[in-house]
């Protein structure tokens, strides 16, 4: 089990990898689109990392990438059709991004990587964790950035009123994606300091 | 490590081809009718909100079908009953922001003189910038304007910056929103035109 922990901390695929930074700019304004969107990914990924290993052996080496994009296209394409028929406004707020997940590094990166060569559970299990890496810090960013930049969580106020009667205004800066990148870069730079990586 | 023929690499990625583009078919006919609902209640809501209507998604469809009639056949005019017990006249507006479509409907008094409401919306501009035309108070400042200036020409509500064109009067313009520039004007280009057709 340890071993699967790896994506959670010291091989997180944002903060050690750095991919799929460019979604975890956009999508982290607020908490809603960002765990709607971290479980999209963990479910694109978990999925093609089965079906890849699933069908490994089959799959001629000179056309593999062509089999995984194939394979990641039509999970991503059915995510996006019910997140627009179950989660419209969310759908809506995420846009472009979800069809881009097709493009997130860390899928095929992980198909490369593991679900070519490992069995189907563990590769299920890989992509899950990689999914849920990815999640944790869009999770955290959109929390700051929203909790900072529109006084809210999930929508729902927990400035409390007083607060901008007395002056306190939300950060403007906050919701802009350069912001996300600040605290993406604050974030290695805390886990840099506490958890090494053992190469 | 194994050898593939030419041939096997052709069929295999046909049938999975086939395989992948008839199931994403009956999932998208699946999940269509679900989509095009949540489509028909966006509408409805934002046209019940340019007419001062606050309602919740789930009920939009049903508020509306008791609350307007279509004016045309394509669904760019409706007769309203206003938040306020009138009756106004809803049109659809279509624009260019800075990134993408701007569209909206604004609510006219019956004689089409008068902006009773409007609501915007827009599909990719900045947030907090372009993005604050779909803002309460940005939509609340077109309220109560007129489309005809003091000689009675057209020259309907203007987005101007505050303090350009003193030639037009208060009543015909409103703020443009600071930083947002080209989606302000797309804004002032969608309302120039609005006027009540003659069906």
């Amino acid at each position: 089990m340890k071993k699967y922990l790896g994506p959670l901390s010291k091989d997180n695929p944002i903060l050690v990898q750095t991919l799929g930074v460019c979604s975890a700019l956009a999508v982290t304004a607020q908490l809603k689109p960002a765990v709607v969107m971290a479980l999209s990914v963990t479910v694109v990924c978990a999925c093609s990392n089965l079906i890849i290993s699933l069908i490994r052996n089959t799959i001629p080496p000179r056309i593999r990438i062509i089999v995984q994009l194939l394979v990641v296209s039509f999970f991503v394409i059915v995510v996006d059709q019910v997140l627009q028929a179950m989660l419209y406004d969310v759908s809506k707020i995420l846009s472009v991004f979800v069809g881009l997940i097709i493009t997130n590094c860390i899928i095929m990166g992980r198909l490369e990587a593991f679900a070519l060569s490992h069995k189907p559970l563990p590769s299920l299990m890989d992509g899950v964790m990689n999914g849920l890496g990815y999640g944790l810090v869009l999770v955290v960013v959109a929390f700051f950035r929203e909790l900072l930049g529109s006084g809210t969580l999930w929508n729902y106020p927990v400035i409390p009123q007083s607060w901008y009667a007395a002056g306190y205004l939300n950060n403007g800066l906050m919701i802009l994606p350069p912001m996300a990148l600040i605290l993406i870069g604050v974030i290695i730079w805390i886990k840099n300091g506490t958890i090494k990586r053992q190469l | 490590m194994k050898k593939f023929t030419n041939t096997y690499m052709f069929v295999y990625i046909t049938v999975l081809v086939t395989v992948i583009a008839v199931v994403l078919t009956l999932v998208s006919t699946g999940l269509k009718p679900r989509r095009d609902r949540n489509k028909q209640a966006e509408k409805c809501q934002q046209i019940l909100r340019a007419a001062g209507h606050d309602i919740d998604r789930s009920k939009a469809v049903d508020a509306f079908s008791n609350l307007a009639v279509p004016l045309t056949d394509d669904g760019t005019q409706y007769r309203v009953i206003c938040a306020d017990g009138t009756n106004g006249v809803a049109i659809r507006l279509d624009g260019k922001g800075l990134w993408g479509p701007i569209w909206g409907y604004a609510v006219l008094s019956e004689d089409g003189t008068t902006v009773k409401g409007v609501a915007f919306d827009h599909k990719s501009e900045t947030p907090g910038l372009g993005a604050k035309i779909t803002e309460e108070s940005f939509m609340k400042s077109f309220e109560g304007k007129k489309l005809y200036n003091k000689d009675g020409k057209y020259v309907s509500v203007r987005v101007l910056k505050p303090g350009t064109s003193s030639e037009i009067a208060a009543e015909n313009r409103v703020d443009a929103i600071s930083g947002a520039t080209i989606t302000s004007r797309g804004v002032d280009e969608m309302m120039q035109k609005l006027v009540i057709s003659n069906e």
